[in-house]
């Protein structure tokens, strides 16, 4: 086999395993930094809704 | 030693190792002798990721005895995102693999046993997907999958050792019992490749296990917060 074919070969592989790996690194850090600001909306909407109640209970 | 430990601490030096193995394998290992040549170079990630791939599912492995001992769902996540990774790297080996036999043997596929057997492997774990989208309640899906990812990977090591098994099939065995098969400088390139492929993994599946957790703490806030 020729080097030109070897090289069209080898980069197909290196560039398909890069490309996946690179993909899901940023996917998975995305559904992080989601899920991050989604607990934090939900904390912050619990505490909202405890702190009436809270108040309620003193006066 | 935790901060080592940390995903952005092991994703770093995933990346560092699989950059240097990269670099070693084209500019210090030698082109291969046989008829291969250039395109042997394909090896230094698709024999780490396969690897990887079986040690993934090792951990699957692993997790499944442990949570039907313990009944704790920790390992079931970890079991789950263990299997989720096995597979994505299960599909980059079937990919690279199909390149490396069109290249080696001028043939996409061939029904051999360390492709055939691998290929079940990949079908094995999809199911395993299949399994845990039929089945609602926490514990009982728990339970079925663990089950189920202990009888997947009885092909682990028949995969593994097919090629060493049947020898008359056409995927190369490469490393053997006291015989690395290859030059010290091929050797060096492939160790740290395989190095980086193992901090990869740990690091995926720290991060999947945090994405795991924090769709379990957003379901409790919702449940408690009542919808």
């Amino acid at each position: 086999m020729s080097i030109e074919e070897g090289v069209k070969y080898v980069a197909s592989a290196y560039a398909i395993i890069l490309a996946v790996l690179i993909i899901y690194y940023f996917m998975s850090a995305r559904r992080v930094s989601a899920l991050q600001r989604d607990v934090a909306l939900l904390e912050d909407e619990a505490k909202r809704r405890q702190a009436p109640a809270g108040q309620a209970g003193v006066e | 030693m935790k901060k080592l430990l940390s995903a952005p601490a092991l994703f770093a030096g995933a990346g560092i190792c699989l950059i240097a193995g990269l670099l070693l394998a084209f500019w210090w290992a030698p082109a291969d002798a046989s008829s291969m040549g250039f395109s042997q170079k394909i090896f230094y990630y698709h024999a780490p990721i396969a690897e990887v791939a079986l040690l993934a599912f090792g951990v699957a492995f692993a997790a499944a005895i442990a949570y039907l001992r313990t009944q704790n769902l920790k390992w079931d996540r970890l079991g789950l995102v263990s299997i989720r990774i096995g597979l994505l790297f299960s599909i980059l080996v079937m990919l690279t693999g199909m390149i490396w036999g069109k290249a080696a043997w001028d043939a996409w596929w061939a029904w051999e046993p360390r492709l055939t057997t691998f290929l079940l492997v990949c079908f094995l774990y999809a199911a395993y997907w299949v399994l845990r989208s039929v089945v609602d309640e926490d514990q009982r899906r728990a339970t079925y999958a663990a089950v189920f990812a202990i009888i997947a990977f009885i092909d682990v090591p028949i995969t593994f050792f097919a090629t060493r098994f049947l020898p008359e099939g056409l995927h190369p065995v490469v490393i053997q019992a006291g015989d690395s098969g290859m030059e010290s400088s091929m050797l060096v390139s492939f160790l740290i490749s395989m190095l980086g492929m193992t901090l990869l993994l740990v690091a995926l599946i720290r991060r999947d296990l945090e994405i795991e957790e924090l769709k379990d703490r957003v379901t409790d806030l919702k449940t408690s917060l009542g919808g």
